[in-house]
């Protein structure tokens, strides 16, 4: 019985998450796209973390891909939609090539290049006035997307997270669990299994990567702009951080708990705190790192352990 | 190269507290710049009610950071000493949000300036002119550099703390209380940093993000240097200065600037990481 | 016939010599004791076979091929497998599931060969219950279990290190009629560091001792333990 209602939850909640269009106005729907937009970032931050690897330029790759994609509309011509695999392809490819340097750190170090490669991306498109637009930006001129249906941009963003959470099943299903969790336990003992670190890094790497670019051009083609301040945004380094480590990290079904419930209340307290709304997010952050590591998914588990030790 | 030196003061006064936390707590203290950004604004409501230059404020800001800073140690990272590493990471992330947007919640993010007349003090030097104010952040970090390296080898808590660093377990053995110690480190560190934030303050203007970038740059340059390190930061912040100053003066490369800084920290990292599995 | 070979194989540390031009050769279905006070450079002479660490002189052969400087994985791959002093269970993996590890990337098997390959070690071993997480294992279960994972790579040579270590005198018993059969049927080389000697003494053929990093004899137990050199190696460490 209880493995049956584990079995049919998910369908139900793919039902609900491909049928809510047709209940709900536009504001709801925006909503939705962002909490979607934050979960899928959330879901692929913590498909790298399982290896052990702190990545702090989800940002990065994420404006990456914004600015591939509507580079390729506005620069080359290129239809919206085909821009977004293309956003996905050229975070990938970047991810690859840069993997072959970054991946060789650890730890902090790890994570700080992440963070400073982000800011670099940023500098750059910021910099370069003629192509990019620079500071002030880039607007899709004619063309946009569905013609801005907000159904359709839900569907479009829904579709990117299901991309983002069938690799993160892939993640789990596969050898690639065995080879990041030998990874992220203890390298040397992983290398004494056959384990070919650098060459999993490197696939957890562009993958993740590639679908935070993806997520970058689901996000632009929706609005039809972006500017570096926007797409750069420290928000999507912090948002999906604080959403995974909320859930439940080294799962699927976490990052997807701590978006939906974060999701919901930081859109609540935009409305109530313009300003600083995000302290939440850290104070968030601070208590789950010093009471419960192991986030709401963790503290569930206790909490059904120790309700089945007290029936026996 | 003037602008240069005077930069490179400034960056490496704040990056030597941050090396003494890494060098002895061995914690990557990513809150670093928000300490001083809140001890800026403290110092800026402050003397502002009472009508003080922040000059004045230095020393009290410091004491009163000090306690703030062995407050957040007591309550936050002393819990996560033992924790794995990335805990650690996030948690100095997290308090860094929550200071930065705290202040954002609560002074919107407005910059404030203090308006002072001798900073815009300047000297001749046959056809050159510059501002001779920023000198201070130099004689800042020469004095923090000097001062840390009295206290570290000359009295006895700080000889103390040297041993906690390097082995805190035979420490412990031989009778010192490890985590007082870290305590204290850390409640100093805090203290340099609060100072700066009084000093930056009389020639920058402040709003939430200001401590961010200090931050990154302190860890590149504690990076730089290697841990524990002192003498080495300063050579470092001297590197960062000069070459960021030098493409500012350029039309052509002037907002190329802040790049250099994150390159690198990146070609900083990668060599000593990789010498590092060489040997 | 020689599997494994090294010829003058030395590592520094920081000027330090941790192993200094140690010859030795290994043979199919011996077991053989690596022995020598604390410090002596018998880890570091694993991790130097195993690829955990690159030498700086000498010359590594496995099967007559050169593999001096390969990376670990590869080694793993072709053939030589090692457990750890410190045994460091993969947390949030099943015990099946730590065993399975060897057998996916070393060996290339499918999920479904892996686990099943691994069940039928696991028994082979006498360990049970294999869904169990590894937090709740007893210390010959984990023993076990690290033998169990260093097995999945279908290795050729094998190397223990202090796998006896922490086990009273009926697991230590257990654990070396299980090598020793082990090492029969696969006809396995094994290479062994112990602390206990008695355990030297019943589990291997043949030892070699290392002193400050230079093998310093070579045979038979109890031919060596009488060798005034190792009598004064051991009594020298001890005072």
């Amino acid at each position: 019985m209880n493995r049956t209602l584990a079995r049919s939850l998910p369908v139900a909640a793919i039902g609900v998450a491909i049928l809510l269009p047709m209940f709900m106005g536009d504001y709801p729907l925006q909503v939705a796209r962002n909490i979607m937009l934050y979960m899928a970032l959330a879901v692929t931050w913590d498909m790298l973390l399982r290896s052990g690897q702190i990545s702090f330029g989800i940002a990065g790759l994420f404006g990456l891909g914004s600015y591939a994609s509507i580079l390729a509309v506005v620069r080359g011509g290129m239809p919206g939609w085909l821009s977004i695999p293309f956003a996905g392809l050229f975070a990938g490819l970047a991810a690859f090539l840069i993997g072959f340097l970054i991946l060789r750190l650890r730890h902090t170090y790890f994570s700080i290049v992440t963070l400073a490669l982000g800011e670099i991306f940023r500098i750059i498109i910021h910099n370069m006035h003629d192509f990019s637009g620079g500071p002030e930006g880039i607007v899709v001129q004619q063309g946009i997307i569905f013609g801005g249906a907000s159904r359709n941009l839900y569907w479009l963003t829904l579709a990117g997270l299901a991309v983002a959470l069938l690799a993160s099943y892939w993640f789990e299903k596969s050898k690639v669990r065995f080879a990041l969790t030998a990874i992220r336990n203890n390298e040397i003992s992983a290398k004494s299994s056959g384990v070919n670190i650098f060459r999993w890094l490197l696939l957890a790497f562009v993958v993740t990567s590639a679908i935070q670019g993806m997520m970058g051009g689901i996000f632009v083609m929706s609005y039809g702009f972006a500017s570096p301040e926007t797409v750069f945004s420290a928000d999507f380094t912090l948002l999906p951080l604080a959403m995974a480590l909320l859930g439940g990290i080294h799962s699927t079904v976490g990052p997807i708990l701590g978006g939906l419930l974060l999701g919901l209340v930081s859109e609540w307290l935009k409305l109530q705190i313009p300003y600083g709304h995000l302290v939440v997010y850290g104070v968030m952050i601070v208590v789950v790192i010093l009471f419960m590591p192991q986030g709401l998914l963790g503290l569930a588990r206790k909490t059904m352990r120790a309700a089945g030790r007290n029936r026996k | 190269m003037i602008y240069g030196l005077q930069a490179a003061g400034l960056y490496a006064a704040i990056a030597i507290p941050m090396g003494l936390v890494l060098g002895i707590v061995h914690i990557v203290n990513l809150a670093h710049g928000e300490f001083m950004m809140l001890a800026s604004y403290a110092t800026y409501f402050t003397c502002k009610a009472l009508g003080m230059d922040p000059l004045i404020a230095i020393v009290p800001t410091a004491i009163v950071t000090a306690i703030f800073g062995w407050i957040i140690f007591q309550l936050t990272i002393r819990r996560a000493l033992k924790a794995p590493e990335l805990n650690q990471l996030i948690l100095t992330f997290g308090i860094a949000i929550v200071f930065s947007q705290a202040i954002n919640l609560v002074f919107t993010s407005q910059t404030y300036k203090m308006p002072l007349d001798y900073v815009s003090a300047s000297m001749d030097i046959g056809e050159l002119t510059f501002g001779i104010w920023s000198f201070v952040f130099v004689a800042a970090a020469i004095l923090f550099a000097g001062g840390l390296n009295f206290f570290l080898k000359r009295t006895t808590t700080g000889k103390a703390a040297l041993a906690v660093g390097q082995n805190p377990k035979g420490a412990a053995i031989v009778g010192i209380d490890v985590y007082r110690t870290y305590g204290l480190v850390f409640a100093l560190a805090i203290a340099l940093v609060g100072a700066m934030g009084a000093l930056f303050l009389t020639k920058s203007a402040i709003f939430p993000t200001v401590g961010s970038p200090f931050t990154m740059k302190s860890f590149c340059l504690v990076a730089m240097a290697g841990v524990g390190n002192i003498p080495g930061i300063l050579s470092a912040s001297v590197l960062l200065g000069l070459t960021e100053n030098f493409l500012r003066a350029f039309r052509g490369s002037r907002e190329w600037a802040d790049i250099v800084f994150f390159v690198l920290i990146i070609v900083v990292i990668m060599s000593r990481s990789l010498k590092g599995r060489k040997s | 016939m020689t599997k494994l070979k090294t010829i003058g194989l030395s590592r520094r540390f920081l000027g330090l010599v941790a192993v200094n031009k140690v010859s030795f050769s290994m043979d199919e279905g011996e077991i053989l004791g690596i022995i020598g006070p604390n410090g002596a450079g018998k880890t570091t002479f694993i991790n130097l076979i195993s690829g955990i660490i690159m030498p700086g002189e000498g010359k590594i052969e496995y099967k007559g091929q050169d593999i001096t400087y390969m990376p670990a994985h590869e080694r793993a791959r072709l053939g030589i497998a090692r457990t750890y002093q410190l045994i460091h269970p993969l947390e949030n993996l099943s015990l099946i599931e730590n065993v399975m590890v060897g057998s996916i990337f070393a060996r290339g098997h499918s999920m479904r060969e892996a686990r099943r390959r691994a069940a039928d070690l696991c028994g082979e071993l006498g360990l049970k219950d294999l869904d169990r997480d590894t937090s709740k294992l007893t210390i010959l279960e984990v023993k076990k279990m690290e033998i169990a994972r260093a097995l999945a790579n279908e290795p050729e040579v094998l190397f223990l290190d202090e796998v006896m270590a922490g086990l009273n005198a009926d697991e230590t018993k257990d654990l070396i009629a299980t090598v020793q059969r082990i090492a029969r049927e696969r006809k396995l080389a094994v290479g062994v560091v112990e602390h206990v000697m008695g355990v030297i003494r019943e589990l291997t053929h043949r030892v070699i001792v290392l002193e400050a990093g230079e093998l310093i004899a070579e045979g038979p137990y109890e031919e060596v333990s009488k060798n005034p050199r190792v009598v004064e190696a051991y009594l020298g460490g001890a005072a």
